[in-house]
This record gives C-alpha cells, structure tokens and sequence, in this order.
C-alpha cells in the first residue's frame, strides 16, 4: 500500500480504511507499506491499531520505502521498533510516545502522560499556563476512561505530536473494540448508524451505562475544545465526526474502521482560564 | 439549672489520596472504592468530609462511580446533610457539580434515555 499525504482530515483517515478493508481477509501475506509523503506522527495509533488487527490473521508486515524524515519521527516515537527498527532519542521533544496499553492498566497510562506531557521536557510545556495543562490532561484521561468502559478492546493505542511552529499539539486514542455504533445498539437494542451513535454519545448526559450515571466526560470535552479553538475528531466504524474551531461536521466513510478513534488537537498558546470558568455559578457550600 | 443536650455529629474523613493511593482519581474502580466508603459510612448516619487534599487531577468517570451512585440509593436531603468534600480543586468542584445534577436528573427517570435515543432517530 502507497500511501499519500496522511494528516488529520477525513481523506487521510479514508486511506487507512481502504487499507485495512483491502487487506482485512488476507492471511499469510507480506504485506507492503510504502510512506514517502507526509504522515502526521500521531496517527501512528490509527495505523498501528490496523496494523495489529492484520497482524492477527499470521501477515507479515514489511515497511519496503519510508521517506527519511518521517522515518526518524516514527523512530523517535517508537511506532517503528514494534516492526524492527530501533528507537531513536528525540532531542528535539516534540514527539509523544507510542504506547500499546492493556484497558486496564490505567495507571500506566496516567505514569506514560506524566512522563511524556508533564515531567517531560517536551518543548510546549513552559509556554503552557497551569489551567491548559489540566485541561488537556484531564481532557486525554477522560477519553481513555470512555475507551476502558466502553469498547471491550484488547489494547489501547495512544500517540502525540507537537508542531512548535503553530502552537499544536495531537493526541490521538485508539481502540478495535466494539466501536460506539454497536454499544449504544446493544444497550438500547436500537439501530442507529454510526454517525447516528456518535451524535447520540455527544449529548450531554447521554450513557450506554446501566443503573449508574455518566456520559458527561465527552460533552466536557467538546466544550473544553470549542473554547480552545482546537479539533476532535471521531471515527468509529464508517462514521466521521469533527469539531474544528467551532464547526460540527458528520461524514460517512466507504468501509469501516475496526473500533473508534478519537484524536484531538490542543491550541498550546491559549490563553484562557479554564480553572475559573462557570466558577461564579456554582455554590459551593452546597454542591449536593 | 438548665441542662443542654447536645446530639454530637460524628463525622469521619475520607481521605481520597489514602484510598486509591495516587494523586489522579481517574478510573471507575478508584471511585467504587470510594462510594463503598461512603455509601457504608451513609448507614451508619455518619457525617462525612471527603478530602481531595493532594489530589491533582480527576475525571468524571470517577466521580460519576463515587458520588454519582448515592443517589440511587439515599435521599437528596440526607446526601447534603452528611455530606461535603474538602480541598476539591474548582475544575473538579465543576465536575462535581454537573454529576451531581445528572444523577439526581437521572436517578428521577432512568428510562428518559430510551428517549433519547428516539430523538436522534427523529433529528
């Protein structure tokens, strides 16, 4: 597989669901990549989550042409050492690790974004103010917790890049479970289509959860996001979901991706302060 | 000579950090933990303070499974008369406060969801 520019936008994410359409049934294969033209180093998750699912049929996967640059990034990241290579010290930190990370080992996860967001050297962090920083934590462990509830994956793969240029920072999640569409079907025994599940889950309060409340942490997110000026994204089966810079836009894919996605882009440079927000409305003396 | 009767509060302190031994409370097994303490102490007619001292970071996941869950099983004006949490960061306090809203929300018709799924059939 040619792969052509690979960014954050639906083409891109089209392209690794042909792919994986394309090979899903192949068994004892070599498969081919080629990457030459742009790949934004935090989809790593995306095509490492495919790359695993084709793993499992016994294929073997052979990287035949990587451009020279990206390939220092994905060994910088650490994508490539799972397929051969060897990991390379990123002196300029703007690369956040790639991880495989069993659903429940949270705590591994929350000792991975320490090391790589907070005690890290990464090159964004004295630029951030303090109430970003929580936020954009606070805003990744939230979506890993909707992965670890919610999806029935085998792993979690996770992956960051930071662009210093323009002040950005991606993060994607990824998991092979059983993608949003068939959880909100299976709890509701309903029928919606995956952009249909996905609108659903994003409204407030909404949760496939029985006899507990939840559905909070996805509508806090998107609002984190709107005020950031930042980017999420939503795959999960042929559904596409995003929210940039304040618009909504749903699309359907041709295929289907084998679990959900979410990446989301944090504006580095803003300055608002998230910590105050609403504060004013809430009484505190007398929150229950 | 007057005689004046006290009932005294007895009121314990959940230390969330002592509990789930990590200063971010993320997970849905960090919160049972702390809704078993409290739903336990709850029976007992306890007054409960839960600090967060040395708690950065918190998720609504967990605070939906320690506080969301006491409304399903104890009555809105015992759950503010017993209980309050102290060294709460604010963005956890505007956490707290839309879980608290929701259960109550929820816990008063769990079967509104089926609707909700109707309304996106219709939208």
């Amino acid at each position: 597989m040619r792969f052509s520019n690979i960014s954050n936008d639906f083409n891109s994410y089209q392209q690794l669901i042909t792919f994986y359409e394309e090979n899903k049934d192949e068994f004892f294969l070599n498969i081919q990549l080629d990457i030459n033209n742009f790949f934004c180093a935090n989809v790593s998750a995306v095509l490492g989550a495919i790359l695993d699912k084709l793993i499992l049929n016994a294929n073997n996967i052979h990287f035949r042409s990587i451009d020279d640059k990206i390939k220092e990034i994905l060994k910088k990241n650490d994508f490539l050492s799972f397929y051969g290579y060897n990991s390379e010290v990123d002196i300029h930190n703007t690369t956040i690790k790639y991880k495989k990370i069993l659903p429940t080992d949270g705590k591994y996860f929350v000792n991975y974004i320490e090391k790589e967001l907070i005690d890290s050297n990464l090159s964004i962090l004295p630029r951030m103010s303090k109430g970003i920083k929580e936020g954009i934590i606070e805003a990744i462990y939230e979506v890993f917790v909707n992965a670890q509830i919610h999806s029935q994956t085998k792993y979690i793969y996770s992956c960051g890049q930071f662009f210093p240029g323009s002040n950005e920072l991606f993060f994607t999640l990824v998991d092979t479970g059983i993608s949003i569409k068939n959880c909100v079907n299976k709890r509701f025994k309903s029928n919606l289509t995956s952009v249909q599940a996905i609108k659903w889950a994003l409204v407030d309060r909404n949760t496939t959860k029985e006899h507990i409340t939840g559905g909070i942490g996805l509508a806090l997110l998107k609002d984190f996001i709107k005020n950031n000026r930042g980017l999420m994204q939503i795959i999960s089966n042929d559904g596409y979901y995003s929210l940039d810079d304040g618009r909504e836009v749903y699309k359907l894919f041709s295929g289907q991706f084998p679990g959900t996605v979410v990446t989301i882009k944090f504006k580095t440079d803003d300055k608002h302060h998230y910590s105050l927000k609403n504060e004013k409305d809430i009484n505190f003396e007398n929150i229950f | 000579m007057k005689i004046y009767f006290e009932m005294e509060k007895k009121t314990i302190t959940i230390s969330v950090y002592n509990i789930i031994a990590d200063k971010t409370a993320m997970d849905v097994d960090q919160g049972q933990k702390i809704f078993e303490r409290i739903d336990k102490a709850f029976k007992e007619s306890l007054y409960i303070d839960v600090s967060f001292q040395n708690i950065e970071l918190i998720t609504t996941a967990f605070l939906n499974t320690a506080f969301g869950q006491l409304y399903r099983d104890h009555k809105e004006d015992f759950i503010r008369e017993h209980l309050k949490t102290s060294n709460l960061t604010n963005s956890g306090m505007i956490k707290l406060k839309k879980v608290v809203e929701t259960a109550k929300l929820y816990y008063k018709d769990p079967k509104a969801l089926e609707q909700s799924i109707k309304d996106i059939l219709e939208d």
